[in-house]
């Protein structure tokens, strides 16, 4: 293999994992408050792909856009990618998950409640938008963008990593800098002190799953933009971002992060030697081993209560 | 007192007793009187899920044979339509096969669409002695040996296409190697081993890569295949996967021929892959209805009743159903399951796409293969593959 073919591959590995990485963001900021494996994310995934198809659809992009006016279809794809996942989220913790949190419930019941959501929300998009692939509405030419190392990148691969960074740098601050986030590190830290300290656990709750929705639904888009929109498209890439954050260390920000770039660039590898029936056996035997020798993932779990 | 009562209320209740089953007994003979008989034809495929465009291009096939008959007053029995959605994947096909079978008056099936789901649901089709006839299922194993007792296959297998892709491309100058590039499904499995094998015996050089149909991203398989800068390819899978693969590969810049089965000969692949799929060529053991003479009619009623064209398999399920409907009116007033099948398997039956016979395992006995290719944003018809090798 030569240098040139391990650029290539890399590329291919590091745009994925960039998506499974901003995926994953939403299964461990949601675990790192509430302990609860929110299956359902992957749904919130899939409505932010819907929700960039229905964006670009209502302001019909005109044939062969470029320029300034691609730009701004594709801004319009985030936000509404962004929109809906984050409105699905809201909508999931406050329809699904708060009752729970109302009435005690087990930690059992939260799980089921996350899968039964996760199947009402797939079949209501596969009811409402139809049970077939479509494509995103072209924004831009995808043409070439420059080349590292012979490996050529084009505007859509460029577009998921700088989009991917951006956020990935954006929840960081989030979480380590602002008000919020010390809201929300308190709560994971021990969510009954942080409410004697009036610190209001609902609110940041919610905020937990809006932020977390918002990337989810953005990631949704790019990977839509990058395949096809559809009503399971969730499944796969939620399993996966998933199992990104628990080889990061569930729960902690910057593990999820890892961890998706990981298997990313794992599956990628996978694909090109073993070809790409085996693309999860390399990805999850990854996972696996790692978590024989590091049970809680690569950068540790960083929640304050332990289960 | 009490006596009186009771007799009083008795009366009334006996008597509305015997009118309701007047009525009923009415009911019945009215139904009997008037359109005949009701037999049911059942449609097993995807009609929900991935690949719902081809199988409402076959249910409105079926649908607009069994209007037609019911309109036309030559029989003396009625035909109703029941769906059985099996969504094309094998883990829907039990509960799908299972639900036309148990309906008593579901005197026949076509279908399954998909042979994935057939390998599943044609056993218990056999058990129940109910016919099912696909106008669509090619996996060549479907009908070895005849173990599907019932099952009759209404289209050519994937061996006729798979060698007709190889006589195509071995009629093409300088072509010398080849990748053939499945789904991972029973089709696209079974569709690649034949076209393989049929290529290495047409001293073609090949080469075989796997691509789950649920793949996240092309882009290395994509790369796989210029990478090995082969002169042709084959895609054996559906054009929901074909759609994004194309993408990637005009991307990746390859440039060779490229040939993809009658899974992905459906105008919803143009709709996907956009710009990429320009240059596809596309084989199917069915023609195009509205480019065929004997199908052009058709073609006309099909966009008046559904307001579209009709698609991959719409003509040719319209056919089956009709030599279902013919076989039951030829068995006069005495409708089994059984019988129908015996009837069926007998059959010569002239369509508008082709004539319908099968041999003792119930495989068609005609194997033309048809030729497509997208141009300019369209499914352009190029004919029979026999002609344009010959020719």
């Amino acid at each position: 293999m030569s240098l040139s073919d391990i650029w290539d591959v890399l590329v291919l590995g590091v745009v994925l994992g960039s998506l499974y990485a901003v995926i994953a963001i939403g299964y461990t900021l949601v675990y790192g408050v509430l302990q609860l494996l929110n299956f359902a994310h992957s749904e919130v995934f899939m409505a932010g792909g819907f929700g960039g198809v229905i964006a670009l659809t209502i302001f019909e992009p005109a044939t062969d856009p470029s320029g300034l006016q691609s730009a701004l279809y594709v801004l319009l794809g985030i936000l509404g990618g962004a929109l809906l996942g984050g409105l699905v989220a809201f909508g999931l913790e406050k329809g699904a998950y708060r009752p729970l949190r109302r009435r005690h419930a087990s930690r059992l019941i939260f799980l089921i409640t996350a899968i039964g959501a996760s199947f009402f929300l797939y079949n209501l998009a596969g009811k409402m938008f139809g049970r077939y692939p479509m494509p995103m509405p072209t924004m831009y030419e995808n043409k070439q963008v420059f080349e590292v190392f012979g490996t050529s990148v084009n505007v859509t691969q460029l577009l998921i990593v700088v989009a991917a960074v951006l956020m990935l740098l954006t929840v960081d601050f989030v979480v380590n800098r602002t008000k919020m986030g010390s809201g929300i590190r308190a709560v994971a830290q021990d969510p009954e002190v942080a409410s004697l300290m009036g610190v209001d656990i609902d609110k940041v709750v919610s905020r937990t799953f809006v932020l977390g929705g918002v990337m989810g639904g953005v990631a949704g888009f790019l990977f839509g933009t990058n395949l096809q929109v559809e009503y399971t498209m969730g499944f796969l890439p939620g399993i996966t971002a998933f199992a990104a954050a628990v080889l990061g260390g569930i729960g902690n920000v910057r593990g999820a992060m890892l961890g998706g770039l990981t298997l990313g660039v794992v599956e990628a590898f996978t694909v090109e030697w073993f070809g790409d029936a085996w693309r999860y056996a390399g990805a999850f035997a990854v996972l696996v081993l790692v978590l024989m020798f590091r049970p809680t993932g690569i950068l540790g779990e960083r929640v304050g209560r332990t289960a | 007192m009490l006596n009186k009562s009771i007799v009083r209320l008795a009366i009334p209740v006996a008597a509305g007793a015997l009118v309701l089953t007047a009525c009923g007994g009415d009911d019945d003979g009215g139904d009997g009187g008037g359109g005949g008989t009701t037999y049911k034809i059942a449609f097993q495929g995807p009609l929900s899920g991935t690949n719902v465009a081809l199988g409402e291009n076959m249910e409105n096939g079926i649908q607009l044979a069994i209007n037609e008959a019911n309109g036309s007053g030559d029989y003396d029995f009625t035909v109703e339509y029941v769906a059985a959605d099996d969504q094309g994947v094998e883990t829907q096909a039990t509960a799908a096969a299972q639900s036309a079978i148990d309906d008593q008056d579901v005197m026949a099936v076509v279908g399954p669409a998909f042979s994935g789901p057939a390998n599943v649901s044609a056993p218990l089709y056999a058990q129940a002695m109910l016919p099912a006839v696909s106008s669509s299922a090619t996996d060549p194993t479907l009908t070895e040996d005849g173990k599907f007792a019932t099952f009759l296959r209404a289209v050519p297998n994937d061996n006729a296409q798979g060698l007709a892709m190889a006589d195509f491309l071995a009629a093409q100058d300088g072509i010398e190697s080849v990748m053939i590039v499945d789904d991972v499904t029973p089709y696209g499995e079974g569709l690649a081993e034949v076209a393989e094998s049929e290529m290495t015996a047409a001293g073609l050089s090949v080469e075989r890569q796997s691509v789950p149909a649920d793949t996240v991203d092309y882009s290395g398989a994509a790369r796989t295949v210029t990478e090995a800068g082969v002169d042709a390819l084959i895609y054996a899978g559906y054009y929901e996967a074909l759609g994004p693969f194309a993408i990637r590969l005009q991307e990746a810049g390859y440039e060779g021929i490229r040939i993809s089965g009658d899974g992905s000969n459906d105008d919803e692949f143009i709709n996907l892959a956009g710009d990429a799929a320009e240059g596809w060529h596309l084989t199917c053991p069915c023609t195009d209805a509205t480019e065929n003479e004997g199908t052009a009619a058709f073609a006309e009623t099909y966009e008046a009743e559904f307001g579209l064209a009709p698609g991959t398999y719409s003509a040719e399920s319209y056919d089956v159903t009709n030599m279902i409907i013919e076989a039951m009116a030829e068995l006069g007033g005495d409708v089994s399951r059984e019988a129908l099948y015996q009837q069926l398997a007998g059959t010569e039956y002239e369509g508008l796409t082709k004539t319908f016979a099968f041999d003792e395992n119930g495989e068609f006995t005609n194997t033309a293969i048809f030729m497509y290719q997208v141009e300019d944003g369209v499914r352009g018809y190029l004919g029979g593959v026999d002609e344009l090798v010959g020719g």
